[in-house]
Order: C-alpha cells, then structure tokens, then sequence
C-alpha cells in the first residue's frame, strides 16, 4: 500500500518536475575581479587606467571617437564630470557590470536580478517570455530593457533603449571613468554563466550602429566570496566630501565645507 | 609590532588587500572618484584623532597635526575606503578612536591642502593599519 502510495505521488509529480526549468545556482557574494575600466584594451593615459597602454578599442566611428577623445582630454584635466560622483543616478547598463563591491545574482523562474551594493543599483532581466517593447512603447533609461532566456545553465539577455550618451552634453550614462559612452541605438547582447564554483562571467557583445563600425565585445568576471560575507547599505549622499564643481572638476570638502582642490 | 590576537589577523589581510591593490594600480579611495587629486608621493604626519567618519561613500580621519612646536594645530581630513569594503576586512568605527596618537602615511593633495588619502598609519604602542612596511 505505502509503495503504491508512493508510486501514485512520483507520478503526479514528475510532468511538474519535468516541465520546469532547473535554474542554476548562482547564490552568495560576489565582487568584480579587476579595476572599474570597462574593457583594459581602451586604456590609455592616467586617471582611472590601470597603466599606459596600447589602445585597441572601441571601434569607434569618426564622429564618436572625437567625443570619446574629447571626453579623455577632460579627464586628463581632471574635469570629466563622471555622473556616479553626484551621487544622483544609477550606473546604468552596461555599467552595472562595471561597478567596485559586491554583487548579487538573484535567480528567478521569471525574472533574474543584478544587486550591486554600490550605486545601489539593480538590473532586472526577464525570463517569462516577453519580447522588448516595441519602439513606441519605450522611452531611454538609464539600465534600458533587458529578456532573455536560458540556454542550459546561461542566462542570455539583450538589453537596448538605453540612455543616449552622447555626454557630456546630451546625455548621463557613461560606461567607466575614462569616458567611454555609447548612443542610445546601442544593443547589447549578454551571456552570464558560472563558469566555475568560484567565478561568474558577463560577456558582452556590444553593437552601436551610430557609434561602433564593429561588435565590441567585452568580459567580465566576478569572484565568489567567502561564506558570510555581508553587503552593506550604500548611502552615497550620506558624507559626499567629493562633489563635482560647474567645470566638472572633483573637489575635495574640508571639515568646515572649506573646497580643497580648486 | 605590539598587536593583539584576531586584531592582528585582520590587519594582516587589509595589508595583503592594500598591497594587492598597489599591484593592480587602483587606490582603495578611487571607489567613488578618480584618484587624481592625490599625489602619489607618501609623506608623514602626526598628531592626535578629532574623528573618524565611518560614512559612505568614503571614510575620512580627521587629524589634529602639530606643524611646529607651540604653534596652532592644523586639521586634516585623510580619505579611506568605504565603510563597506574596509568593514569587510576588519576596520571598525573604533579603529581610529578620538584622542588616539597616530603617525599616518598619506598620499597629499596635489595642491598642498591640508587633505590626502591614505596610506597607512601607525599608533603609538605600535599596532598599525593599512599599507605600512
């Protein structure tokens, strides 16, 4: 009798069971390995690159490589007015990828979530089965849209109708502190895995049709941390000693408001 | 080096961080901005703690500094980390505690200001914190 019961119940559960999509484990923390310039292959110079270096991307048209070299001349100047300094806007896609602290990979059947405890930001992809929304039912912002679907243990998600960031006179969303940008037709294609028990990896392929002649495409990849670790709170206002003056330039607040560095 | 137990672990590993940061060029302040207001120059002073902010998104030690002997005391605000990543290797609000004596190693702002980031520091029974060899 009891074998018959069990029997009776295996059976009702398994068209559930096979029905359902087995979903990886992506839980614990984790934390960008490497320093916040987007791809190592645009460096160039100082202030945010690890080291001078060969320049082999982004494959930039004309017109946007005279804004990218425009914005690496304000940053040389120390006046590249990086919008995460005020404190005021999300880091937006693909910068999410590209932020220091911890991350968070949260897992889904509809939806997965990007949690960075810097910004805070968030990125929601989802997994349901919607498509984008069509073009007159979108407006830019600052993390656009992403779905995606599951090839086996990969979450592949395109993102688009993210701001336009022709910046610093147009647009907010930049991708780094050197000044990298991108315009608002840019549509990113991401595959994110565990590659192993320790490390996650954001691939990026990124076309741009009003600024890439070619697909950029970009790695990241993310370390598990130890068991336990936490994630704090990050209220960036709470004691901004570093704000951004009208030239775009990072001064620095003595104990009194007194500006330092002017 | 005067130290104690589990204090002197953690202060191991946020030396191995900082050095580790040293290796890949990135300062531990640059989370929230560029660097470049800092010199890379390491230079000392000592005085007394008025305060550490353990806020985001930077800490910041304020220190009373003795320029010459008998004159005014001059207040300097050293940068650190976030609460967050230093929280995470074992700095507490109580790690620079007001009153403490203190000898520091910072990275001075280009403009002679009396603001730097910070290197390391070392207090007097001997214990030290972040980057000092």
């Amino acid at each position: 009798m009891r074998l018959l019961r069990i029997a009776v119940v295996a059976l009702l559960a398994a068209p559930a069971a096979a029905g359902a999509q087995t979903l990886p484990d992506w839980t614990g923390v984790w934390q960008m390995v490497g320093g916040t310039v987007f791809d190592r292959a645009t460096m160039v110079g100082r202030g945010g690159a690890l080291s001078a270096g060969v320049r082999e991307r982004p494959p930039y048209n004309a017109q946007w490589e005279a804004i990218y070299q425009r914005n690496l001349k304000l940053r040389d100047n120390e006046q590249l007015p990086d919008p995460i300094n005020t404190c005021g806007t999300p880091a937006g896609f693909p910068r999410v990828m590209n932020v220091p602290d911890m991350y968070e990979f949260v897992v889904r059947p509809e939806q997965t979530w990007i949690l960075t405890e810097n910004g805070p930001n968030i990125l929601r992809i989802y997994t349901d089965g919607r498509a984008h929304p069509a073009p007159e039912d979108r407006w830019p912002t600052y993390t656009g849209d992403s779905v995606g679907k599951w090839e086996g243990d990969t979450l592949v998600f395109t993102t688009l109708s993210i701001k336009n960031s022709n910046w610093p006179t147009e647009g907010d969303t930049v991708l780094d502190r050197t000044g990298l940008v991108l315009s608002d037709a840019a549509h990113i294609t991401t595959r994110l895995r565990r590659v192993d028990a320790k490390t996650m990896e954001a691939r990026m392929v990124i076309e741009d049709p009003k600024a890439l002649t070619a697909p950029w495409t970009v790695t990241k990849t993310y370390a598990r941390q130890p068991d336990g670790t936490r994630v704090y709170d990050y209220g960036c206002a709470e004691n901004n000693r570093n704000p951004v003056d009208a030239s775009g330039k990072t001064l620095l607040l003595g104990p009194g408001g007194e500006k330092f560095g002017q | 080096m005067k130290t104690n137990g589990g204090f002197a672990v953690r202060f191991i590993i946020l030396s191995v961080c900082v050095a580790f940061s040293a290796l890949v060029g990135e300062r531990t302040v640059a989370a929230h901005h560029a660097g470049t207001m800092f010199s890379e120059d390491v230079k000392e002073i000592s005085g007394v703690i008025k305060e550490f902010q353990f806020t985001n998104p930077h800490t910041w030690i304020q220190v009373m500094v003795e320029t010459k002997a008998g004159a005014p005391q001059q207040e300097w605000s050293v940068e650190w980390g976030s609460p967050n990543q230093l929280g995470r290797r074992g700095v507490r609000p109580s790690t620079f505690k007001p009153g403490a004596k203190v000898t520091m190693r910072i990275n001075p702002m280009r403009d002679g200001s009396p603001a730097a980031g910070f290197v390391g520091a070392k207090f007097a029974d001997g214990t030290t914190v972040g980057d000092w060899k």
